[in-house]
């Protein structure tokens, strides 16, 4: 359980105050004794009670943050007492928070919103549109890599879809681009961010893994991330080729340069950030604060945000990242009473007993994560399934950070698909489409996405080469 | 529309998105004009404090590790007490950002089931879901915070760095918790009040307001 399972109150409350039950022995007893029947059936109700209000709470629309909360206070409740239930969850939730590591993702996100108001975002895509403006399919392209540079940059898929998105959806349309197909487009290119670091969500892996390295993760997500943008760009060629979208013209070679120059600040923000963290100058969080820094510094420059914009900046930043804390929080909590009650270790046993072929196992844990990324957002996902599934990879000799880039890969897909797509929503909200109309040229760039998952699952060496580089 | 507004719509929450909601924001916002009520005034008065309270510390956590990057690089000299000091921050505007966050409705869910339903059927969906919202934060946030807050104040554990007491640290739970609770209450008095007296019709949900200052 690592990070989460530092010694606190709530523990402590449980320890003195209740006597504990018997199906509540630790997990060490339970080894010993796998044919005690009454305690497998109070693990199998715990389980159900768990799963059931969940989902039930899910459908009729409260909020996923209260949902997770709700079933892991109910689940607590057969088998803790009610006043240390109350307080073991509302301490996860504070001591959840409680992380400097996770404070890049709020720093990020600020980042991520200074550059879009500032001006950044836009001369990465001016720089992207004249370098690749002239293949077939070219805005097609310029919104896939930029989405590349800015979701790295940012750290966030949805400020990808809504910056880029924002920009490009006008000008593809104008250029005779179906409306539908842009967002498609940029809907699946700005899931490419989260693998190219920085990435927030790479953080919460780390957090929930209990202390795989940032660095490492971040140098692992390269290559993946490359793969599928250039999955994404191959088949939105090809489509674009097929439907006769129009090439434009080739810039003047003077032109394109003087984009180069004015995008280089922007680009050198990814260099200060990545090369900070990698030789090991800056954690995570402080290279975020410098990126909030520096891009402010060049939005003042540009003169594009003026100082009384700031507190409107930093409110939209707080809270749009307070809906992934308090996700966050309540994920900590259901995690613990995972745990509390041997879900990861039931679930690993069972899987083991099932098949001990590796290729086999891969295989389902990927067809269950795909089908939980579709109902389920991406961070409570992998703060909750990451201690389920991590300890049956290792067992099976797989690579924590492997394991991680699998798991975030296979979860973007899941944020462009209904009925809970975070991206999915705001790109098609951007682009001014509806669901119903994304979801045909969804469906090429999706089978694009899960064979490059594929290829990221069974081929080890894309995540770790690069680690490997540099001595992680 | 640019890329600015872009920007900021994104930033309202990924559900303030879409078009619909955007149509349903200027909706309430209108009738919330026509008709003022004190609770009107007491929600948009507590918006404001917590707004400024969210950016405040917000502002405050970039200075504090920005401090410690300049003290370890510059000064040669790391502060001991900035990384503490930015862990306990985060709760606060975790918490505080949470409770702002219900109160704009920018929390995620999954609303296949209430995008289905009109009327007053909504109407009763919309009471069930802020009443599991009001449990949820009466018995895990506002009790269970007071209690954690109690048992570390009697066990007297204090912070490394800055000596603070840990119990201080963990008042953002059941402040937050409060804070959740008034806005479930608030918006099912919306509901409860309309069911009584409006047309049928109308919008049966209160709808995103935009994240403003003003």
């Amino acid at each position: 359980m690592g990070v989460w399972a530092y010694g606190g109150v709530g523990d402590l409350l449980i320890r003195s105050q209740t006597p504990i039950p018997p199906h509540n022995q630790t997990s060490a007893e339970k080894r010993f004794h796998p044919s005690n029947k009454a305690q497998r059936y109070m693990e199998i109700l715990d389980v159900l009670v768990l799963a059931l209000s969940f989902v039930m709470l899910l459908a009729i629309g409260v909020p996923i943050s209260y949902c997770i909360g709700i079933s892991t206070v109910v689940t607590m409740l057969l088998s803790i007492q009610t006043m240390p239930a109350f307080t073991t969850e509302a301490q996860r939730i504070a001591t959840g928070l409680d992380s400097f590591a996770l404070l890049a993702i709020p720093f990020f996100i600020l980042a991520g919103q200074i550059m879009n108001q500032g001006g950044i975002a836009r001369r990465l895509i001016d720089f992207a549109k004249a370098v690749l403006g002239v293949l077939p399919g070219g805005l097609a392209h310029v919104n896939i890599v930029a989405s590349m540079l800015f979701g790295a940059i940012s750290g966030s898929a949805v400020a990808a879809a809504s910056a880029v998105g924002g920009v490009m959806a006008p000008q593809m349309e104008e250029d005779g681009y179906d409306r539908s197909f842009g967002a498609a487009v940029n809907i699946t290119a700005a899931t490419t961010g989260l693998l190219i670091p920085p990435s927030n969500i790479l953080i919460v892996y780390s957090l929930a893994s209990g202390g795989v390295s940032i660095a490492a993760l971040f140098l692992a997500g390269y290559l993946p991330g490359l793969l599928v943008g250039l999955g994404l760009m191959g088949v939105a060629g090809v489509l674009a080729v097929r439907r006769k979208y129009p090439v434009s013209g080739r810039l003047p070679l003077k032109v394109t340069f003087k984009k180069f120059v004015d995008a280089i600040p922007s680009l050198f923000l990814l260099v200060v950030v990545m090369g900070g963290i990698v030789a090991g100058y800056f954690t995570a969080t402080e290279a975020a604060a410098v990126a909030v820094f520096y891009a402010l510094i060049l939005a003042f420059i540009y003169r594009e945000i003026k100082v009384s914009d700031l507190p409107q900046i930093l409110l939209d930043a707080s809270a749009t990242t307070a809906v992934v804390l308090l996700l966050v929080g309540t994920s900590v909590g259901m995690s613990w009473i995972m745990a509390y009650v041997n879900i990861p270790q039931n679930v690993t046993e069972t899987l083991v007993a099932l098949t001990d072929n590796k290729i086999v196992i891969l295989l389902i844990i990927n067809i269950i994560l795909l089908s939980v990324g579709t109902f389920m957002d991406m961070t409570p996902a992998v703060l909750i399934f990451t201690p389920i599934f991590l300890p049956i990879a290792v067992e099976l000799g797989i690579d924590p950070t492997h394991f991680g880039i699998i798991m975030v890969l296979n979860l973007c897909i899941g944020l462009c698909t209904p009925p809970v797509g975070s991206v999915l929503f705001v790109g098609v909200g951007v682009a001014e489409t509806s669901i119903t109309q994304v979801i045909r040229p969804l469906l090429p760039l999706f089978i694009a996405m899960v064979v490059s998952l594929l290829i990221v699952t069974y081929v080890p060496w894309l995540s770790l080469w690069l680690p490997g580089v540099f001595g992680y | 529309m640019n890329a600015d507004e872009r920007g900021r719509e994104w930033g309202r929450g990924r559900k303030a998105c879409s078009q619909t909601t955007t149509l349903m924001q200027k909706q309430s916002k209108i009738q919330h004009e026509a008709k003022p009520t004190d609770g009107v005034n007491l929600k948009s008065k507590i918006d404001q404090g917590l707004a400024w309270v969210v950016i405040v510390v917000m502002a405050v956590l970039v200075i504090d590790v920005l401090w410690q990057v300049f003290t370890r690089f510059v000064l040669r000299d790391p502060s001991s007490f900035t990384e503490e000091l930015a862990r306990y921050l985060l709760i606060w505007v975790g918490l505080l950002g949470a409770s702002y966050a219900a109160g704009q409705r920018m929390h995620l869910a999954v609303d296949l089931l209430p995008s289905k339903l009109t009327g007053r059927r909504k109407r009763y969906l919309s009471l069930v879901i802020e009443g599991c919202t009001l449990v949820f934060a009466f018995f895990a946030l506002v009790v269970g915070g007071a209690n954690l807050v109690r048992v570390t104040l009697l066990l007297g554990q204090t912070s490394a760095a800055l000596q603070v007491p840990l119990g201080y640290v963990y008042l953002a739970v059941p402040l937050s918790g409060l804070l959740i609770m008034f806005y479930a209450a608030y918006a099912m008095v919306e509901q409860v009040r309309a069911l009584r007296g409006a047309s049928p019709g109308a919008s049966a949900e209160a709808g995103p307001s935009p994240l403003s200052l003003e």
